[in-house]
C-alpha cells in the first residue's frame, strides 16, 4: 500500500482525459501523492504517463474528474494565475526543453526573471544551483555546447529555482547513457531527500527497480498497480 | 518598480534575441525593407505625379480680351472689380502695346508676320486681363461670372473654351494617376505586407517550442510576447531606415530624367523636400508592420 500520512499535495479523483479524435489517454484514474514522496510512474509508450504529468502542471485539463493541488481544484485556477501556479511545480523533460539561444546560466535565471527578482538575487541563487547540480564553471555555455547529462542538470537546476513543492520529471533519463542516468537519478533522490516531492515518469526497468520507492503503473490509460515499494512490473 | 524591471528585461531579451539570431534578423530586415521601399516609392511617385499635374495647373490661365475702344482706365476698373472675387488668385493686365511686344518677341523673326503687321498699319492685338484662379474648377465660374457682369459689352472674347479641353484633360490625367497610384500602391503594399507578415511568422514559428518552455517555467503570456514585440520594433526601425536610403538612391538615380518636371526641380529635390515626412512615415509603418506581425504570429502559440 502507498504512503498515506499527512496532507496530500496532489489528488487525482476519477480523472479521465480524452484527446480530440477519440483518443482515451487516461481512464478513471484516482490516487494521492503525499508531500516528500518519490514516485515512479511506469508504463509503456502511450500508456498515459506524460498526460498524467501534464494534468498536474495544468498543461492539459481533464475531460472528467478533478485534480487537486494542495486541496484546491486545479480547474478553478484562473488562466491569468497559471504562471504563478506553475512556479510551485518544477518540470523536467526527456528532451531537456532548454532555450537554445540562452546560456545555461540564462536558462536557469529566466525562471527567476519572470518572477521579477533582483539581478543580485538571481546571480547568487543561480550560481549556487549550478554548483549543486555539478555545473559550476559551465554557466556561460550554450545548451549545444553541453552533453545530454549536463543539459539535463541545467533543466533540473531550472526546475529547482523556485524551490517547488513538487517536481514532475517526464522520462528525464530517456536520452541518457547508463552513467548519466545514474547521476541524474541520484540527483533526483538527493532533491527528494531535502523534502521535495518527485514524480518520475519512466520506462527504464533498472532505474525503477534500483530505487525501491512507490511505483504507479499505467496500462492503456488505466491505473493498474500502486505499490509503496514497487518494482517495474509492466510486461512488454 | 517590478513592472519597469520586467519591461527592461523583456527589452534586453529582445535585443539579445535580435543579436543572437543574426541571420534570421537580417533576412527579416531585408524583406521588410523591400516591402517598405515598394510602398514608399509608390507613395513618392503618386505625390510626384500630383505635383506635376498641379504644377501644370498653375501655369494655366484664362485671358479676357477687351474691345479696342475700351480704354485702360476702364480695364483697370474691371480688374479691381474682379479682384474682389474669392476664386481668383491673381490678375495681370496686359496692354495692347505689351501684347504686341510679346507677340513680336515670339514671332518677329518671321518675315511674313512682320510684313502682315506692317500692312495693317496699326496694332491688331487687344488689351487683356490674364486671370489665374485658385482652383482649376473655378475657371468655369469666373467665365460665367464675366459673361453675366455689367462689363460684358466691353469684353471681346474669353479664351476659356479654348483652354477648357486642356483643363479637362489635365483633370482626367490627375484623376487617373491618383486612381492608378492608389491601385498599384495599394496592391504592392498589400503584397509587401503579406510577405513581411509571413517572414515574421516563420521567424516566430522557429521559436514556437521556446514559448511552451517559457510558459512552463512560469512566464506570463505578456512576458513571453514582449521581447518579440521589441524585436518587431527593431526590425521596423532598421528596415525603415534602409528603405528610406533605397528610396533616396532611386530618386537620385531618376533625378536626371525628371529635371524641371516639378516646382521643386527634379524628383530627388522633391524627395529632399518631403524627407522628414517620408522618413517618419516609412519608419512608423515599418514599426507598425513589425509589431503587428509579431503580435499576430505569436498569438496562436500563446493560448493557455
Amino acid at each position: 500500500m502507498p504512503h498515506t500520512e499527512g496532507q496530500p499535495i496532489v489528488v487525482f479523483e476519477n480523472v479521465t482525459k480524452d484527446y480530440p479524435g477519440g483518443v482515451n489517454a487516461l481512464h478513471d484514474v484516482s490516487f494521492r501523492v503525499f508531500s516528500g514522496e518519490f514516485i515512479s510512474l511506469v508504463g509503456s509508450s502511450g500508456a498515459g504517463k506524460s498526460t498524467l504529468l501534464k494534468l498536474i502542471y495544468a498543461e492539459e485539463i481533464p475531460t472528467a474528474g478533478t485534480i487537486y493541488f494542495k486541496g484546491r481544484p486545479i480547474k478553478d485556477i484562473n488562466r491569468k494565475h497559471l504562471p504563478f501556479f506553475r512556479r510551485n511545480i518544477g518540470t523536467i523533460f526527456q528532451d531537456y526543453k532548454l532555450l537554445p539561444q540562452k546560456t545555461a546560466f540564462e536558462n536557469i535565471a529566466y525562471a527567476l526573471e519572470v518572477d521579477g527578482r533582483s539581478a543580485k538575487e538571481i546571480r547568487e541563487e543561480v550560481g549556487e544551483l549550478l554548483e549543486i547540480v555539478g555545473l559550476g564553471g559551465k554557466g556561460e555555455k550554450f545548451p549545444r555546447e553541453l552533453s545530454g547529462g549536463e543539459q539535463q542538470r541545467v533543466a533540473i537546476a531550472r526546475a529547482l529555482i523556485h524551490h517547488p513543492q513538487i517536481i514532475c520529471a517526464d522520462e528525464p533519463t530517456g536520452n541518457l547513457d547508463p552513467v548519466s542516468t545514474k547521476e541524474i537519478t541520484d540527483l533526483l533522490l538527493e532533491i527528494n531527500s531535502y523534502g521535495t516531492t518527485v514524480i518520475v515518469a519512466t520506462h527504464k526497468k533498472e532505474v525503477v527497480d534500483q530505487l525501491g520507492k512507490r511505483v504507479i503503473s499505467l496500462i492503456d490509460g488505466r491505473l493498474r498497480h500502486d505499490e509503496a515499494k514497487g518494482k517495474y512490473n509492466i510486461k512488454l | 518598480m517590478q513592472r519597469t524591471l520586467k519591461l527592461w528585461r523583456t527589452f534586453k531579451e529582445g535585443m539579445t534575441n535580435f543579436r543572437r539570431n543574426g541571420w534570421l534578423s537580417l533576412a527579416t530586415i531585408i524583406i521588410l525593407s523591400l516591402s517598405l521601399f515598394i510602398i514608399s516609392l509608390a507613395g513618392l511617385i503618386t505625390v510626384g505625379t500630383r505635383l506635376i499635374v498641379s504644377n501644370l495647373e498653375n501655369r494655366i490661365s484664362i485671358t479676357v480680351s477687351f474691345n479696342p475702344d475700351v480704354n485702360e482706365g476702364r480695364i483697370l476698373e474691371i480688374k479691381q472689380y474682379l479682384e474682389r472675387a474669392r476664386e481668383i488668385a491673381s490678375i495681370e493686365y496686359v496692354s495692347r502695346d505689351q501684347a504686341l511686344d510679346v507677340f513680336l518677341e515670339n514671332n518677329g523673326s518671321d518675315p511674313i508676320i512682320r510684313q502682315a503687321i506692317d500692312e495693317i498699319g496699326e496694332n491688331p492685338l487687344l488689351a487683356s486681363l490674364v486671370i489665374h484662379a485658385k482652383q482649376q474648377s473655378d475657371y468655369q465660374k469666373i467665365s460665367t461670372f464675366l459673361e453675366a457682369s455689367p462689363y460684358r459689352t466691353d469684353i471681346n472674347r474669353i479664351n476659356f473654351e479654348k483652354n477648357r479641353k486642356i483643363f479637362e484633360r489635365l483633370k482626367h490625367i490627375g484623376a487617373t494617376t491618383r486612381k492608378f497610384g492608389l491601385a498599384v500602391g495599394g496592391a504592392f503594399g498589400l503584397i509587401a505586407i503579406l510577405i513581411t507578415f509571413n517572414t515574421i511568422r516563420i521567424t516566430i514559428y522557429s521559436h514556437r517550442q521556446e514559448f511552451e518552455i517559457m510558459r512552463l517555467v512560469g512566464a506570463s503570456n505578456l512576458y513571453v510576447r514582449m521581447p518579440y514585440i521589441f524585436e518587431g520594433i527593431l526590425y521596423g526601425i532598421f528596415a525603415g531606415v534602409t528603405a528610406v536610403i533605397l528610396v533616396a538612391l532611386s530618386a537620385y538615380g531618376l533625378s536626371g530624367y525628371t529635371e524641371g518636371a516639378f516646382p521643386q526641380g527634379n524628383i530627388f529635390q522633391v524627395f529632399t523636400a518631403y524627407l522628414p515626412t517620408i522618413a517618419v512615415s516609412t519608419i512608423c509603418l515599418g514599426i507598425f508592420l513589425g509589431v503587428i506581425s509579431s503580435f499576430i504570429a505569436i498569438h496562436r502559440y500563446l493560448k493557455a
